[in-house]
């Protein structure tokens, strides 16, 4: 039998050297700083769809509250970007319209932007390791953790509205000036800021794929099929689950980061749940069992979104809404599913000739 | 009495209020994730569809508030029928994609709704003597809201009459408690359930026409509701009396911790005692079917 | 060994307020096949999930070699040496039989170490051998899913044989096999058990008489007999209870 070239891993990685070779290589192409910014933010939104594709593709654990994590790193981020433009003594100047004449304690960490960016990493990672070892060790599952992710989501939106004097409210931090790292800044409308997204979202991708390919990801993938059997294997299904929820968690802080460097802007819609939901549209739709093909799944989406302009775009979240609603149903693998299948035909039917053409060379011996 | 006791005193009937806010709008929801286990990410734009409907009878036909109330049953109620029948039912045994799927119609129908009806708010009319204030003592509280938990009482009378004293209900049961023994009784589950979801998507619609006429009639107005219902009927665990304890228990404990902080912070300690609630007690209140979780 | 490598104490386990195991013991030496037999509803899968974790039981101990494992996790008894085959066979679908058992290979179980792993040592070896035990050498690269009724079955021995646990607990293994599949199993168990200890549960006796070195009977919950295959067949009260079941048929 001829093997589905598209479970061949050699060709998946020429693939992904492929792909990635395209979209690394576009700032050689143009250097209209306005498009590699928009480009780049699409990688951050692409990290994203890579991040749910790890934890729901790949250990069926349905995330819909992923914009936790983005949003705790892109706040995190935001808030080290802010402290990089105060003057030492002063405080962000909507504290003083808040009321606030000192900087609050919670702020002190991002005076270092060291600290600042490690808090931005590890705050929404340590959640999720947190949020994660309690549910899953209870065995929440399903629809079930769906649904809760959500409703924290909404938690960490309100809150995010309600601390005004801490966060700026609904108005959202707006840093200045761009990030400095030592003496190097990184201005968001650059080939610079281009590669380093790049570079953390070909990171982000190889480091999940090589993780699916491990044993922790085979694991990982069974529990998906039947949690109850592999337990009985002696593996702690628990920690598998929590610790796949956390990587994902991990990536999207990572992406959170990027995209407060990127736009120099965060709010509580970093936090909404219409935009947390999109994110497990866009790896649906793109596939959400292959890592990559989530990651076009956003580029693909996003990109049509600015481009059929405002005048289409109600009906482009229609057909967005439509063709969710078929892939669902009729093509759970989204678009990956479908090149998956064309190429499995196209290999059942290579066999088929083979075997064909043997039949033949039989009967011909036959007739000798 | 003083000021603190009236204050307190106001925010209990504040609290009952929102509870009937909640019940109402879980209560569509109650029926079809309590009945077919069924999370209908939908359901907001259910609602909203109601109070669209509600708009343009009275905008384009004129017809007085109260008959509007049935009609917007009626008109939600078939297009969830029709939902049920195209989409839903294809999907039972996916419960992860039920959601998604349903994600995706609450965005169809939004959209087809702005292209509809534009993006303007859009009012709902009500008769005069619903939009005044009645006050006792210190006590006041819109006429609407009464009427709002006075319909919240009679539709919990109705769903409650539906399946527990008509033929229907017997089969909605019997289909939760079993579906493989339900049928080999002769009972047809996919019957059952497209009409137990078409019922919760009727609710739903008039749901909409209370809360069009309490807010603004907008294509989004849905997207509020959806994650509090669903709390809601999650943490009474599927039945009907649950959902009824749940909204209780979330709406005057709203007003109780709003009287204290603010609002928006007690929306924020209510999400973390729903998650932390639930993730001791995964089956809620009281558990409809007792095998789900 | 005395006192038995394997050892169940007055195991006791209600369902509201039903008593399905009612102080039910039993003593399991090392390499040993051990069957389970007793008519429907006499509790025998219920036992199965008490020794192997998935219930807790209400009273009494569950040892192994001499250790107290009684209510731990399921992954942690199944850690210390106890493999099980469902009676339904439960086999990962949307996996291939050869990732099925790869899974199945779990020496190394913790997550942090499996991250850096890409192929286990000892592995490939291991999944040669058992293939060609249960005879899915040809099968390796078919999803789960697709496999017919028997096979299935096959890739759940492999899987619990992959495991190399100490002691095995088979749910009605040969259950929906053919004559064909069935002799052939009774060849691998024969085999196995000079070096593995079994517990198998089972209710037809034919099968029973070929490989069982000791056939305990369980009946209500509790221990009815247990001995050879031919005292069993010679006990009355076995018999009754038997004769019992046929009689309400």
């Amino acid at each position: 039998m001829t093997q589905n070239l598209y479970h061949n891993k050699t060709l998946q990685w020429l693939f992904y050297l492929f792909a990635f070779g395209v979209i690394g290589a576009v700032p050689l192409i143009s250097d209209d700083a306005f498009l590699l910014n928009q480009l780049a933010v699409y990688g951050v939104y692409g990290m994203l769809a890579v991040s749910i594709s790890l934890c729901w593709g790949s250990g069926g654990i349905l995330n819909m509250g992923q914009a936790i994590a983005f949003g705790l790193g892109a706040y995190c981020m935001a808030m080290t970007m802010q402290m990089q433009t105060q003057a030492e003594g002063t405080i962000p100047p909507f504290m003083l319209n808040n009321g606030l004449d000192a900087l609050p304690w919670i702020w002190e960490p991002f005076r270092d932007t060291t600290t600042g960016i490690m808090l931005a990493v590890l705050v929404p990672t340590v959640f999720y390791l947190i949020f994660g070892g309690i549910m899953f060790t209870a065995r929440v599952s399903g629809p079930f953790f769906a649904i809760l992710t959500l409703a924290t989501l909404s938690a960490f939106g309100t809150i995010f509205v309600d601390l005004q004097p801490y966060t700026n409210g609904v108005n959202g931090i707006s840093p200045p000036g761009s990030l400095n790292l030592g003496e190097t800044e990184i201005d968001p409308y650059s080939s610079g800021a281009y590669w380093f997204v790049f570079g953390l979202l070909v990171l982000c991708t190889v480091g999940a794929k090589l993780i699916n390919q491990s044993r922790f990801g085979l694991v990982v993938r069974a529990l998906k099929d039947d949690p109850e059997r592999v337990r009985f294997l002696g593996y702690n299904v628990a920690i598998y689950e929590t610790l796949v929820y956390t990587l994902s968690g991990l990536i999207a802080a990572i992406a959170g980061c990027s995209f407060a460097v990127l736009t120099q802007y965060v709010s509580p819609a970093q936090f909404d749940v219409g935009f947390s939901i999109s994110i497990v549209i866009w790896a649906a739709l793109g596939g959400r069992n292959s890592l990559i093909w989530a990651m076009f799944g956003a580029f693909t989406v996003q990109g049509a979104q600015s481009y059929v302009g405002d005048q289409f775009l109600n009906t482009w979240i229609l057909i967005l809404g439509f063709s969710f609603i078929l892939v669902v149903r009729f093509l759970p693998g989204g678009f990956a599913g479908l090149v998956e299948a064309v190429l499995g035909r196209v290999a059942r039917s290579d066999s088929q000739t083979d075997a064909a053409s043997v039949d033949f060379s039989k009967a011909k011996e036959a007739a000798k | 009495m003083d000021i603190s006791s009236i204050a307190f005193a106001n925010s209990l009937i504040l609290g009952l209020s929102i509870a009937s806010i909640f019940f109402v709008a879980a209560l569509g929801l109650t029926v079809i994730y309590g009945t077919a286990g069924v999370i209908n990410m939908a359901h907001g734009e259910f609602i909203m569809l109601g109070a669209y409907t509600v708009y343009a009878l009275q905008a384009f036909a004129g017809i007085p508030y109260f008959l509007c109330i049935p009609v917007a049953f009626v008109v939600v109620g078939a297009i969830g029928f029709a939902i049920e029948k195209s989409l839903i039912r294809y999907l039972y045994d996916r419960p992860l994609d039920t959601l998604l799927a349903t994600w995706g119609v609450s965005l169809v129908l939004i959209q087809g709704t702005r292209l509809i009806f534009g993006s303007e708010p859009k009012y709902v009319e009500i008769p005069q003597f619903l939009s005044s204030n009645i006050e006792i003592g210190g006590l006041s509280l819109g006429v609407f809201r009464i009427f709002i938990i006075v319909m919240a009482l009679l539709l919990a009378a109705g769903v409650w009459f539906v399946f527990y004293k008509t033929d229907f209900g017997i089969k909605i049961r019997a289909v939760t408690q079993n579906r493989e023994i339900a049928a080999s009784f002769g009972i047809n589950s996919g019957q059952v359930y497209s009409f137990t979801f078409a019922l919760g998507a009727g609710l739903a619609g008039v749901a909409g026409a209370l809360f069009g006429a309490l807010n603004i009639v907008l294509p989004t107005m849905g997207m509020g509701y959806v994650v509090e219902a669903f709390l809601t009927v999650v943490t009474g665990g599927g039945a009907l009396l649950g959902s009824a304890i749940a909204s209780l228990a979330i709406g005057e404990l709203q007003s109780i911790f709003a009287l204290v902080t603010n609002s928006t912070f007690a929306q924020f300690l209510i999400f973390v005692l729903i998650v932390v609630f639930l993730r001791f007690r995964p089956q809620g209140l009281i558990s409809a079917s007792g095998k789900r979780r | 060994m005395i006192g038995g490598f394997f050892r169940v104490e007055n195991i006791e386990k209600s369902f509201g307020g039903n008593k399905v195991i009612n102080g039910f013991c039993l003593d399991v030496a090392e390499n040993t096949l051990q069957c389970l037999v007793g008519p429907n509803g006499a509790g025998k899968t219920t036992m199965i999930d008490l020794i192997s974790g998935r219930q807790k039981p209400d009273a009494g101990k569950v040892y192994l070699n001499g250790d107290d494992i009684t209510g731990q996790g399921e992954h942690e008894i199944s850690r210390k040496g106890i493999g099980r085959k469902f009676q339904i066979p439960a086999v990962l679908k949307g996996l291939t039989v050869r990732e099925n058992l790869e899974v199945a290979y779990s020496r190394e179980v913790n997550p942090l170490r499996n991250m850096f792993v890409m192929k286990a040592t000892g592995c490939a070896e291991k999944l040669d051998e058992i293939s060609r035990q249960v005879r899915l050498t040809e099968r390796l690269n078919v999803e789960a899913g697709l496999l017919s009724h028997g096979e299935t079955q096959w890739l759940e021995i492999g899987m619990v044989l992959m495991q190399d646990p100490a002691i095995l607990l088979l749910d009605e293994p040969v259950a929906g096999m053919t004559e064909n599949e069935i002799g052939l199993t009774v060849d691998i168990l024969n085999k196995l058990k000079r070096t593995h200890t079994i517990i198998l549960v089972e209710h037809d006796m034919g099968f029973v008489r070929k490989i069982a070195d000791v056939v305990t009977v369980l009946h209500m919950g509790a221990l009815l007999a247990q001995g050879s295959i031919e005292d069993i067949e010679k006990d009355d009260r076995v018999r009754a209870v038997y004769l019992g079941t046929e009689d309400a048929h």
